[in-house]
Formats: C-alpha cells, structure tokens, sequence
C-alpha cells in the first residue's frame, strides 16, 4: 500500500532538489548515495554499540545508561542526514520510487524504526537500567537491531528491483 | 606493463566457472552486496565511535582506551566480513573492477586508512594510561582519528562510485587518465 499519492511522486521529480538529482549524476552519487551510507555507517554504529551493550557482548565494564545516552546522541545526528540524503536521491527518482516495492517495504521499515526508537527504546533506557526487566532489556535490543538491519536491507535492495 | 599483467589476471579469473555464477545469480551477488554494504554498521560503526571518543564527542567521561580496546573485536569482524564479502564482489566482475579508476583510489585509500590506524594504534598504546581519562586525546592522536574519519569517508565514496562508468576503458579517456584507469590498448 503507498503512504503518498503518484502526485506527490510526479511533483517532487520537478522540485528542485529532484532537478539537481537528475541531471547532476556527480552530485547524486557524492553527496547523495556516499553521504547516505556513511550516514548508515554512523546511525549502524550508533545502533550497535548501544544493542550490544545492552546485550552484554561489548563495554561490558562501561555502564549502559552511558553508553545508551551517548549512542542516541549520534543516532539522533545520523537520523537527520540519513533521511536528508535520503530525500535527495528519493526525489531525483520519485516516479520510478512509486512502483517499487522495496521502497515501500522500506518507508514502513524505517517508520516502525522511528516509531520504536522514540516511543519505546529511548523512554525505556532513559532511566535506570538496574530497574527494569532484563529480558526486556534484551528484547528491545535484539528488535531494535533487527529492526534497522531490515531499513537498510530494504533500502540496499531499492536499487535491485 | 602492470596494468596488461593485473587485466590478464582478471581475464583468468573472470573464465573461473564460479566468478560466472556468482555475477549471473540475482540473488547471490545482490546479496553479498547487500552484506558488503551493511557490515559498515559494524566496521565503520564501530571505528567512528573509537575515532570520535579520541575527538571528544562520544563518551568524554569513559577511558578512551578502554572505549578502543573494547570496541576492537567488533571492528575486525566487521572487517572480516567486509573483506571476505568485497574478495567475492571482485571476484564477481574482475575485469570489470580492475579497470576502474574508483576502485583503484579505493585501494590506495585503504592502504593509507590501514597505515594510519596502525601508526595511530602503536602511539596509543605508547602513551595509554596518561591522558585516557581526559575529555580529548593528545593533539597527535586527534590528528589520526581526525585523518582515519577522512580516509574511511574516501573509502566508502569511491566503493560506491565503482558502479559508476563515467571513467570507464570504452570511453576516450586522456592519456594519464587512461593508465590510471588501467586501459589496455588492444
């Protein structure tokens, strides 16, 4: 099921951000699709750091409240330039992005990952660790890696299908 | 001479039977794609992290070598899948790769990422223990974190621009530009 209207497609490929996309193959490629991954690279690590801490693989002599709010510090800084450069190159290519279902898989992706991050994780993690339930603990971890490891999987395979 | 020695290379690994299935399964090469481009989550998460807690913007009140030493066995699986999964990607479409200009930056890149992350290792180790506590690293360490951040961001843009043909051997390409390339003349 699309979220937007063909409309809303058809538009953003005349915006001007859909413009310099299209016909500025160097600009599209740099400062849209590498400065999207390196992003992924930030939000990923981010993601990570924070999942495995709470799952006791990593820092495991570092306390977790630390290493959760420092970690959702990036994350908040990544999310912003991933979903800029995301844009970019989404509107450079908006009409084709209609019919494509890896897209939509992976708008519904990312809006779960959202969703999840600032109604359930980070109001969770926010206090003391040691008062909440362990299992708990882990299963948010273990889905919120699940969760963005399927955002950008869906997003890679944008370009594939 | 070397770019006719490294293209006769390709040509022979490209006739390898399992070079051919892996570029024409769909699912197999788009899937170690797909690996390749999302181990940077755990590669390059990881090694951000370090390089920023060195800058000062991640955890100021954790031991920075802890945060690097702690940090380090994620890094290299990330690496190590990384390496194994990039190995299968050229192997994939070596004639292909070995012709392009990006590719080759990307090498000479990663030559220079891994010299540095081994200088940068080997002078903090020299000086653990005096300044990990402190919000930033000594001035020399920041300079590497600083330079390391640098040259992974080469790194992962070239990586992605080697799916692009705007220098490719078909094209007229000026003289140094073709060497670079590796275009062979026929």
């Amino acid at each position: 099921m699309e979220l937007l209207p063909l409309s809303f497609f058809e538009w953003a490929e005349t915006s001007f951000l859909g413009y310099i996309g299209k016909n500025y193959g160097g600009i599209y490629a740099t400062f849209g699709q590498s400065l999207h991954l390196i992003s992924l690279a930030v939000l990923g690590g981010s993601v990570l750091v924070s999942d495995l801490r709470l799952l006791g693989v990593l820092l495991k002599d570092v306390p977790s409240e630390v290493v959760a709010d420092q970690a959702h510090k990036v994350f908040r800084i990544a999310l912003i330039f991933i979903i800029a450069t995301g844009v970019f190159m989404a509107a450079a290519i908006a009409q084709k992005l209609f019919y494509n279902a890896a897209f939509w898989a992976k708008m519904y992706a990312l809006i779960a990952g959202i969703l999840f991050v600032f109604l359930v994780r980070r109001p969770l993690l926010k206090g003391d660790h040691s008062q909440l339930n362990p299992l708990t603990v882990k299963l948010v971890a273990v889905a919120s890696i699940l969760v963005w490891i399927s955002v950008a999987a869906t997003g890679r395979w944008i370009g594939f299908s | 001479m070397i770019n006719e020695l490294l293209l006769q290379f390709a040509e022979w690994l490209y006739a390898t039977g399992w070079s051919r299935a892996i570029e024409e399964s769909f699912y197999l090469y788009n899937w170690i794609e797909t690996t390749h481009v999302l181990t940077v989550m755990l590669s390059l998460g990881m090694l951000i992290f370090i390089d920023l807690r060195m800058l000062g913007f991640v955890m100021p009140t954790v031991s920075a070598v802890k945060i690097a030493q702690r940090l380090n066995i994620a890094m290299m699986v990330g690496f190590a899948i990384m390496f194994v999964s990039g190995l299968l990607l050229f192997y994939a479409k070596p004639v292909y790769t070995i012709q392009s200009i990006w590719f080759r930056i990307k090498m000479l890149l990663l030559l220079g990422a891994f010299v540095n992350a081994v200088i940068f290792h080997k002078r903090m180790m020299a000086s653990a223990g005096t300044w990990d506590n402190e919000p930033k690293a000594p001035r020399h360490l920041q300079v590497g974190a600083a330079l390391s951040l640098g040259l992974w961001a080469g790194v992962v843009t070239t990586g992605r621009l080697i799916a692009y043909d705007w220098y490719s051997c078909y094209r007229d390409l000026p003289g140094l530009l073709s060497w670079a390339a590796g275009c062979v003349a026929e």
